[in-house]
């Protein structure tokens, strides 16, 4: 019980200033805006085209493009996880927390779940956008909720991988050019953009080892063709249980940095 | 008087081989305040660190309220405030938020937590400003809000690493004040660490002197100024000329107590009393030598001196590591962005 309350409290804070960061809740609506708006509008009329889309399976590009949206901005947010730790330590913070009778793991776990909450939040504004955009959700209600789910777990992962490298790296300059050498290349080696019809075999072949592909290919089920359990399942299980094992590894760096 | 914190034989050594402590013993009163006085990297802050449960110690016996810290750190934690030397406020949050959010990680309840945090924002005079971002607060509010922050769950113990680190000489004398105001109306017992000479002065009813990692001296300031002497003379002679003799002639005049030379070339006599006598007679035995005396000044013993002699050199703000001035520079960043 005291681990679950530790945790809320350190996430209330950072969400907290997540809400208060006014650039942060606006970059989070321009982006989806101006992904959706010119690369959606640009590669929807190659789309347009029935001989490619017929080739690559895909027959609305803002529909199929929507999931790879809607995990590139996880993607790319999961590094304030780390961040803040980075942050915390430098001013004192964090020793603030360390000194208090707090579980010592509700630290990581607290800044991993105000991630997940943050990535929820912008993943509902994501799905607002892109139904301005036309965009049609197959699977409803229900269905958003549960790419929600897939959404925040992923983010979960990133920002796991964000906190265990904060534990011994000193900068968020270090640290954030660190997480953006990982992420960019996970992002444009998976199926978020292209369909891995469009791929070169190489690609295609590293993509389906790809985390994110795992990832996108169950929110896209949902977004576009319905509930087909058999492929919405295997990625949400590989995305559930690596966020699982992240968090714990994540908790025991955590653990060990901190102890001297 | 009861002692609250026992610490015996204490040894720090960092993973990277640094011995920040070096088999330290010392204990504190109940109601004492206490200060650790020593330059950046002497183990001051180590000391606290351990004895709060943030570091561990490598060998040595440390009992707080007479609980051994290694067998009950939460028990500790929940008797102790802590309040870093870099004012740790999260400045995107209010007051009223960063202090009711520091009573949850100890656990308080809702109620004891609105109540609690009332009293120590009035305390602090900061009530009034409570739904203000800390980021428009000056130096000295963060300062104190941070203070306030670390009497939430009502710690019978408090510790202050550096409480006045960057901070101007008015605002730390404000400070002064509140520290001075938990004793009196609080009892509590209150453990600071500091390198400024006048604050271990003005504070402590006894005062360490923490030096790589091994205590020099513990003692009232008073009885540490005592133990120098009334006076200090402290003169430097022109050119090369050997002061030897002029120095072991001074050494027979009665009331001098001791002579040190310091690393600047600059001469210290430590005198009991009437200095002001010594000095006439300094000037006749260097005459009288062929010696020209350059500079020459007397003033009374001051914890610098007691530093000095204990430690064989002056604490210098070269001492400072960079860190420290981010520190520094981050107190007085905070400050002017009010």
């Amino acid at each position: 019980m005291t681990l679950l309350t530790d945790t809320w409290y350190v996430a209330k804070r950072e969400l907290i200033k997540f809400l208060r960061t006014k650039v942060r809740v606006v970059v989070t609506l321009i982006q989806p805006i101006l992904w959706l708006g010119l690369m959606g509008n640009m590669m929807g009329k190659v789309f347009d085209n029935p001989y490619v889309a017929q080739a690559m399976g895909v027959t609305n590009y803002m529909a199929f493009m929507t999931p790879g949206i809607i995990i590139m901005t996880v993607l790319f947010g999961g590094v304030f996880g780390g961040i803040s730790i980075v942050w915390d330590r430098r001013v004192g913070y964090l020793e603030k927390l360390l000194a208090a009778p707090i579980h010592r793991g509700a630290i990581p776990f607290g800044k991993t779940l105000a991630v997940m909450i943050q990535n929820g939040i912008q993943v509902l504004a994501i799905v607002g956008i892109a139904s301005a955009f036309g965009v049609h959700f197959e699977t409803g209600f229900a269905g958003i909720l549960g790419l929600m789910v897939i959404a925040m777990f992923f983010g979960a992962i990133l920002s796991s991988i964000s906190l265990s490298l904060a534990a011994s790296i000193k900068t968020m300059e270090t640290l954030m050019a660190l997480v953006n050498f990982l992420t960019m290349p996970l992002m444009f080696t998976s199926t978020a953009l292209f369909p891995s019809e469009a791929m070169p075999g190489w690609l295609a072949a590293i993509a389906r080892f790809n985390p994110v592909t795992y990832a996108v290919g169950p929110i896209r089920e949902l977004v576009i063709h319905g509930w087909d359990w058999s492929k919405i399942l295997p990625g949400f299980a590989v995305i559930v249980g690596l966020a699982i094992l992240l968090m714990l590894i994540s908790q025991m760096i955590f653990q060990r940095a901190t102890t001297d | 008087m009861s002692k609250t914190i026992e610490v015996t034989d204490l040894v720090k050594v960092y993973r990277n081989g640094v011995r920040a402590v070096d088999g330290i013993s010392f204990s504190v009163d109940k109601g004492e305040i206490f200060g650790f006085l020593g330059p950046n990297g002497a183990g001051k802050s180590t000391t606290i660190k351990i004895l709060i449960g943030l570091v561990n110690a490598t060998e040595g016996k440390l009992l707080v309220n007479g609980i051994d810290i290694t067998k009950h750190p939460t028990e500790i934690k929940r008797a102790t405030g802590y309040a870093s030397q870099e004012t740790a406020i999260d400045d995107r949050l209010t007051a009223w938020e960063n202090i009711t959010l520091q009573g949850r990680y100890y656990h308080l309840s809702g109620r004891e937590i609105r109540t609690r945090s009332e009293e120590i924002l009035k305390m602090f005079d900061l009530y009034e400003r409570r739904n203000d971002l800390a980021e428009t607060f000056s130096g000295g509010m963060l300062k104190r809000l941070d203070i306030a922050e670390a009497l939430i769950h009502q710690p019978q113990i408090l510790f202050l690493d550096e409480p006045t680190l960057g901070l101007d000489v008015q605002t730390r004398k404000v400070i002064w004040t509140y520290i001075k105001r938990l004793r009196e109306e609080h009892g509590m017992t209150i453990f600071l660490t500091t390198h400024y000479m006048e604050e271990a002065d003005t504070l402590c009813d006894r005062v360490t002197i923490i030096d790589r990692g091994t205590i020099k001296a513990i003692d009232r300031p008073e009885a540490l100024k005592e133990q120098l002497g009334g006076d200090v003379i402290s003169v430097s002679f022109a050119g090369d000329a050997d002061p030897a003799d002029v120095l072991e002639r001074i050494m027979k005049v009665p009331h001098v107590l001791a002579i040190e030379r310091n690393g600047n070339g600059t001469h210290r006599i430590m005198v009991s009393e009437e200095g002001e006598r010594i000095v006439p007679q300094l000037f006749t035995l260097c005459e009288k030598e062929g010696i020209t005396i350059d500079a020459v000044s007397l003033k009374k013993a001051s914890l610098d001196d007691v530093y000095l002699h204990y430690t064989g050199h002056a604490m210098r703000d070269s001492d400072e590591t960079k860190e420290t001035h981010f520190k520094a520079r981050m107190m007085r960043g905070r400050a002017r962005r009010k």
